[in-house]
C-alpha cells in the first residue's frame, strides 16, 4: 500500500491586527487597537451567537476565531479531526492572571473562572465543544514555530488513525497581552497545498513577504 | 507492519521514596504519602496532600543550586534511568517531557529564587537538555492531567512512524505550589481527609507531587512490557467537568482495545481522583465497555493526584504489579459509590497477570486509555 499524501486544505493567520484565511483578508484593525478589543471585534464580524466566547482567555479566543473561519471556508470538521497544537508560552495569559490573584491582589482569592484557563489544552476543549469534535488532542510547547516537528508528527497521527478518517486541525498559537502570532491549518487527503515543512514555513512567513 | 514499542525501563521519585521498586514495595505494604500539610507557602490553612520533605537527594545532582526544585527531581529521575540502562543521548534518542504546570511556582511569587522566565516550559526543557547534553531538545507535552500517559503515546507514535528515532525517554512531573493548591481549592475539589476514590463518601481529591519516567524501545529486553494499544478522545462536552456518559473515555478504551486485538485486561489502573463527577464518569465508561467486573484500583490514595506525573507514575506502578503478579489494593475505598458497579481491589492479591488497562482524564475534556502486556 502506498503512503497516503496529506494536503493542507485551508489555513488562517492572525498576526498584528490582521486576520487572513487562505491569504485573503477577513478582518483588519488599526495596529494600535488593544488585542482584546481586536478579538472581540473579529468575533462580531463572524456574526455567530456563542456567549461562551466572552468567558475565554485571549489564547482560546484567537484559536476559536481561526477554527471558526476554517470551518466556514472548507466545511464542518469531521468528528474525529485530531487537534495538534503548539505554542511557546503555554497558558501564560491566564497563568499570570491567576498568579496575580493569589499573590498580589488586595484581597488574594483564586477565581475558578481564571484557573480553568491555566491549561493550554483548554482551547482544544473549547473548539471540541463548539465543533463537536471527539478526537485526540495534544498540546506541545516549543521555543519557536516548529514545522520540522509538527509535519512528521501530524503525518504519523493521520496514518495511525486511518480507521477514523485521517484529518487534523493543527496550529501554532502564541498569544500574549498585546501580541498574537497564530497559524491554524486543516489537513486532509485533498487540498491545494502540499503538507510539507517548506510549505508551512512559507505560509507562516507569508505576511512578511 | 509498524514496529512494536516496549517499555524496557522505569523510574519513580515520590514522597514514598526514591526508585520504582521501593515505591512499589511501599504500595504493597499499604503506605500512603498523604498526610495533613500545614505549609503557608501553599495555603493559609491545613490541607491533605502528598508532599516531598525537603530535598534529601540534592547531593546527587551536580550544581544543584542552578536548578529549580522540580528540575532537580526531573534530573535525578533521568540520571538514574540513563545510568541504569546505559541510554545513549544521541540524535536517535527522543526525549518527551510531560508536565501540567512545570515551574509555575515561580510565577508571581515575590519570594521566588529564580527569574519568572524559568516558569516557561521551554526554559525548563533547555535546563534539562544542558545538564545531560541531549542531542535532541526535550519536547514538553502539556495536556492537563492526561499529560503523562499522552507523552508515552506521543513517544510511541514517533518511534513507530519516524525513523529518526530508535528509543525514547519519557519523563513527567509536577510539584505542589500555591498556584495549583489555590486553584483546586477554588474549585472546591480538595478533600479535608485522605481521598477515597470510588467510595460513596468520597469528598474530593488530594494533590501530590512526583516525577516518573519510562524508557521506550522498539527492541524488547528481558522483562520488557509491550504497549498494545492506545486511544485518546475528547468528550466535547465541558471544559472543567467530565461527560455524564463518559463518552471520551469510552471511545478511548474502545480504540485501545481494538488496537490491542480485543480481550479483557487482568486489571485496570483507573484515574480515580475521588471527586464525585470523575469517579462516576469512569464507572459509566467502564460499564459501557463491559469492564465492570475487572479488578480495578486508583493509586490516588497513595500518591494523591500528581497531575502531569500521574499517568506515568501509575503506569510504572501497574507495570510492577504485572511483573510481580500482584494486585495493589485501592486505598480509601469502603463502600460502593458509583451508579454502575466496579470491582474495586480491596485486598492485595497474588495471581497471574498479563495485561492491564491504564486510563486518565483531564480538564479540557481529554481522556486516554492504554493497554500494556507482558512480553
Amino acid at each position: 500500500m502506498g503512503k497516503q499524501e496529506y494536503r493542507i486544505q485551508t489555513y488562517c493567520t492572525i498576526r498584528s491586527r490582521s486576520i487572513r484565511v487562505n491569504g485573503n483578508r477577513f478582518f483588519d484593525a488599526e495596529p494600535s487597537t488593544p488585542l482584546g478589543d481586536f478579538l472581540k471585534a473579529a468575533y462580531r464580524e463572524l456574526a455567530v451567537d456563542y456567549p461562551k466566547f466572552h468567558k475565554m482567555d485571549g489564547l482560546c479566543k484567537a484559536i476559536f476565531i481561526a477554527a471558526e473561519l476554517i470551518a466556514r471556508e472548507s466545511g464542518p470538521y469531521e468528528r474525529h479531526t485530531a487537534l495538534l497544537f503548539a505554542n511557546r508560552s503555554s497558558s501564560y495569559l491566564s497563568d499570570n492572571r491567576h498568579a496575580h490573584d493569589i499573590f498580589h491582589a488586595d484581597n488574594p482569592v483564586a477565581s475558578p473562572a481564571t484557573f480553568v484557563y491555566t491549561l493550554p489544552n483548554i482551547a482544544l476543549g473549547e473548539i471540541s465543544i463548539r465543533h463537536q469534535l471527539q478526537s485526540e488532542n495534544v498540546f506541545f510547547i516549543f521555543d519557536h514555530y516548529l514545522p520540522e516537528f509538527m509535519v512528521p508528527y501530524t503525518n504519523a497521527t493521520l496514518e495511525d488513525s486511518q480507521p477514523n478518517g485521517g484529518s487534523a486541525l493543527c496550529g501554532w498559537a502564541e498569544v500574549t497581552e498585546e501580541t498574537c502570532d497564530l497559524l491554524l491549518y486543516r489537513i486532509g487527503t485533498s487540498g491545494q497545498l502540499t503538507h510539507s515543512v517548506e510549505q508551512l514555513k512559507r505560509l507562516y512567513n507569508e505576511e512578511d513577504e | 507492519m509498524r514496529d512494536d514499542v516496549y517499555i524496557i525501563g522505569d523510574e519513580v521519585i515520590s514522597p514514598l521514596g526514591l526508585g520504582s521498586e521501593l515505591n512499589f514495595q511501599r504500595l504493597r505494604d499499604g503506605h500512603t504519602a498523604i498526610a495533613p500539610v500545614m505549609d503557608m507557602r501553599l495555603r493559609d490553612h491545613p490541607i491533605h496532600a502528598a508532599q516531598m520533605d525537603g530535598n534529601p537527594w540534592n547531593q546527587l545532582v551536580k550544581n544543584a543550586s542552578h536548578y529549580t526544585r522540580l528540575e532537580r527531581l526531573f534530573i535525578l529521575a533521568l540520571q538514574r534511568l540513563i545510568e541504569r540502562h546505559d541510554i545513549p543521548l544521541d540524535s536517535e534518542t527522543l526525549v518527551i517531557l510531560s508536565t501540567t504546570k512545570g515551574n509555575i511556582a515561580l510565577l508571581g511569587d515575590p519570594e521566588g529564587t529564580f527569574p519568572e522566565q524559568r516558569a516557561n516550559l521551554t526554559a525548563m526543557a533547555e535546563a534539562i537538555r544542558q545538564y545531560f547534553g541531549f542531542e535532541n531538545q526535550p519536547i514538553p507535552v502539556s495536556n492537563a492531567c492526561i499529560s503523562g500517559s499522552l507523552a508515552i503515546a506521543v513517544a510511541r507514535r514517533l518511534l513507530r512512524y519516524d525513523n529518526r528515532y530508535k528509543r525514547a525517554i519519557v519523563v513527567g512531573g509536577d510539584e505542589l505550589s500555591k498556584f495549583i493548591v489555590s486553584g483546586f481549592d477554588a474549585f472546591q475539589a480538595l478533600a479535608n481527609e485522605p481521598c477515597r476514590p470510588f467510595d460513596r463518601n468520597r469528598s474530593g481529591l488530594n494533590l501530590g507531587e512526583a516525577v516518573a519516567a519510562v524508557y521506550l524501545s522498539t527492541k524488547p529486553t528481558h522483562g520488557a512490557v509491550k504497549i498494545m494499544g492506545v486511544g485518546s478522545f475528547n468528550d466535547a462536552n465541558h471544559i472543567s467537568g467530565p461527560s455524564r456518559t463518559g463518552e471520551g473515555l469510552y471511545l478511548s478504551i474502545c480504540e485501545a482495545t481494538r488496537e490491542a486485538g480485543g480481550g479483557m485486561p487482568d486489571f485496570i489502573s483507573a484515574h480515580g481522583t475521588a471527586t464525585a463527577y470523575n469517579d462516576e464518569m469512569e464507572a459509566i465508561a467502564f460499564h459501557r465497555c463491559s469492564l465492570s467486573a475487572v479488578p480495578l484500583h486508583s493509586l490516588k490514595g497513595y500518591f494523591g493526584h500528581t497531575l502531569g506525573a500521574s499517568g506515568l507514575l501509575e503506569t510504572v506502578m501497574a507495570i510492577h504489579s504485572l511483573k510481580n503478579n500482584e494486585l495493589i489494593r485501592s486505598l480509601g475505598f469502603a463502600h460502593p459509590g458509583t451508579s454502575q458497579p466496579l470491582n474495586i481491589i480491596t485486598q492485595p492479591t497474588r495471581r497471574p497477570l498479563n495485561t492491564f488497562l491504564k486510563t486518565a482524564s483531564g480538564f479540557g475534556g481529554c481522556n486516554i486509555a492504554m493497554i500494556i502486556q507482558k512480553v
